[in-house]
């Protein structure tokens, strides 16, 4: 596993944590096993208030076990899970006090009763008296875009409302930690950048996010960090920076003209053109301008296109077949080992 | 020891029970989005001390018990029974249907994601069956009275009440077992209806004791439902006062006090076997 350091904190709005944690969240080699399906094995991660740390991996690789164990609905079989330095595992129902979870399924709410109603009730589970758990209400689905909604059924809300008043029940308390699973996977691209957004707020407001997602191209530009898992296991964890420094894209998608060539010719008069510098061979749309370019080992791109140049070839356009995340994720996640 | 210590356990109670007040006003306004079932309820009810006043019409009378010197009918019999076993439901079929029902909703795990005390969340998901029901008890004694004619003593209120309260702590530790059997097993309505129905037939709800075979009628004098039944038919009908009803009163207390004991702590080892397992929000 790559172990690499993380980025400094945001100023603190929370309890302090313990002075021996600097951590909102401290998962130290945990691992827990169903039966004898493994589904974490020795997984640590650390995450400091103000930080989205993106769970990442795909269908079954242990994000939502893990997410349970810190939201105390699940014990690991072995390791510490600490939040502002208070043991979750210990069972104490006041560590809840210090998280908000975003389930991944929407049935979680009272479809009988109102927005405003279903917010109240948690409100005044996590002890607010009912002047107060009425104006934090309102507040928070003012905050999410739902007030106009305020009074209307769950039952009668839209997908993407649900997800946005389940990002307000987490919130009602602002906590110092906020466990989001899977809030996007199946909202429209505003729907989902609507949630990102009020999440990214909440992590400037200084709370401490983990994000497990299995839609690899979401967190650039949103998360700060990330754990790759797969299989149980962390196979990076680190910034995204540091993710996308780890793969090296190979193959791209080229738009490249040649007046002067028969279609017929152009496939052979590439694959020349290129050498042994790669691979040439025609999108699968049959398009003649389009092609899709895969480098051998050691040779760089640019190398490539020079001597496309050379042979009187247009290169048009030149963009990566896959994201560097992507690259990155398939690169770990095909690897036994790193 | 800190004095703070005491005042700060005295507001957390103190705000565990304000929440409770949280879970009465979800479920009141739950019900009141199903107004039909209000109307159809009232009417089920007078349907119930309709059809027990036929019945009542013909048992003879002799054959009903005594209470304080006072020869009951079989109405007045019949509808403090059905009054106490109404509370005995809330502990065990209300608290298995409310569970099962937050597990199939998926909202029983948001439940437990809020600093909310187990004990509370268990309190809270039958308190409105808890106001409701006496209520309801209330209502068809007043329809026996004022309907049927029935003659229940005025003096008797407060034993009886005492007797009620005492027998609480039983149909908690009930419904608290039930809970724990819902948690681990999920689908139990048949097996713990089982054990209701036998506790019911063995208290004399709808009929005296004196009619079951010699061994049944033995054990119903250490089943909390007929102790607190035949104290509450004491009270009410014959008029009895507390140096009679002192020692039933003596002898439900240490049963009711065992059961919910027994049941909390069932609840808990149950909510602590599904957090290891990783099966709680599993229906």
């Amino acid at each position: 596993m790559l172990a690499v350091g993380l980025m400094g904190g945001a100023p603190g709005l929370w309890p302090a944590p313990h002075a021996h944690t600097p951590w909102a969240i401290g998962v130290q080699d945990v691992s827990r096993y169903f039966g004898a399906k493994r589904a974490l094995h020795r997984v640590s991660l650390t995450v400091r208030g103000g930080e989205v740390h993106a769970l990442l991996g795909p269908n079954g690789a242990g994000k939502t076990t893990l997410l349970r164990i810190l939201a105390g609905l699940t014990r690991p079989t072995i390791g510490s899970v600490r939040l502002m330095g208070h043991d979750v595992a210990a069972g104490n129902p006041l560590t809840h006090r210090l998280i908000g979870v975003v389930p991944a399924g929407d049935r979680s709410f009272y479809f009988r009763l109102s927005g405003q109603e279903n917010l109240i009730f948690f409100a005044r589970l996590h002890g607010l008296l009912q002047r107060d758990a009425v104006a934090r209400s309102r507040e928070v689905l003012g905050g999410v875009g739902l007030l106009d909604a305020a009074h209307l059924q769950v039952a009668k809300y839209s997908h993407g409302m649900q997800k946005r008043l389940s990002v307000a029940r987490a919130l009602l308390m602002d906590p110092p930690v906020l466990l989001v699973d899977e809030a996007t996977h199946d909202l429209d691209p505003e729907g989902a950048g609507r949630v990102r957004e009020l999440v990214r707020a909440a992590a400037g407001r200084g709370a401490a996010v983990i994000w497990a997602t299995q839609r690899i191209d979401e967190i650039r530009g949103f998360a700060d960090t990330v754990t790759l898992l797969y299989q149980g296991e962390a196979r990076f964890t680190g910034t995204v920076p540091q993710l996308m420094a780890y793969s090296i894209p190979r193959t791209y998608l080229l738009r490249v003209r040649n007046g002067g060539l028969p279609v017929h010719t152009l496939a052979t008069a590439l694959a020349q053109a290129i050498g042994s510098r790669g691979v040439i061979t025609a999108d699968a749309g049959g398009d003649p301008e389009h092609w899709v370019l895969s480098l051998a080992d050691g040779v760089a791109l640019g190398d490539a296109i020079v001597a496309l140049a050379g042979a009187q070839f247009q290169v048009l356009a030149c963009q990566e077949a896959r994201s560097q995340i992507e690259e990155a994720f398939l690169r770990l996640t095909r690897e036994d080992t790193i | 020891m800190n004095a703070a210590v005491p005042v700060a356990r005295r507001a957390g109670v103190l705000q565990e029970f304000g929440k409770l007040g949280a879970f009465l006003r979800r479920d009141l306004l739950i019900a009141w989005s199903y107004r039909s079932a209000f109307l159809s309820d009232l009417v089920a009810l007078i349907a119930q001390a309709v059809l027990f006043y036929f019945v009542g019409l013909m048992v003879d009378p002799t054959k009903m018990p005594q209470y304080g010197g006072t020869r009951t009918s079989y109405m007045a019999f019949v509808v403090v029974g059905i009054a106490i076993t109404s509370l005995l439901n809330v502990g065990v079929g209300r608290m298995i249907a409310v569970l099962r029902n937050e597990q199939l909703m998926g909202t029983l795990e948001s439940l437990f994601l809020t600093p909310t005390r187990p004990t509370t969340i268990q309190l809270g998901l039958v308190l409105f069956d808890l106001v409701h029901i006496p209520i309801r008890m209330a209502a068809i004694l007043a329809l026996s009275v004022v309907v049927f004619g029935v003659e229940f003593r005025p003096a008797g209120l407060l034993p009886a009440t005492a007797i009620v309260a005492v027998f609480i702590p039983f149909v908690w530790g009930l419904a608290a077992t039930s809970a724990a059997a819902v948690l681990v097993f999920r689908r139990v309505t048949g097996l713990l209806g089982l054990g209701a129905l036998a506790l019911t037939v063995a208290s004399g709800t709808y009929f005296p004791l004196d009619l079951l075979p010699g061994s049944l009628r033995w054990s119903g004098r250490f089943n909390p439902v007929a102790i607190a039944l035949t104290g509450v038919r004491a009270a009410l009908i014959g008029g009895v006062g507390w140096e009679h009803l002192g020692p039933q009163i003596l002898l439900l207390a240490p049963m009711s006090a065992a059961t919910l004991a027994a049941g909390v702590y069932t609840f808990r080892l149950a909510l602590e076997k599904e957090r290891r397992a990783g099966t709680l929000g599993i229906y």
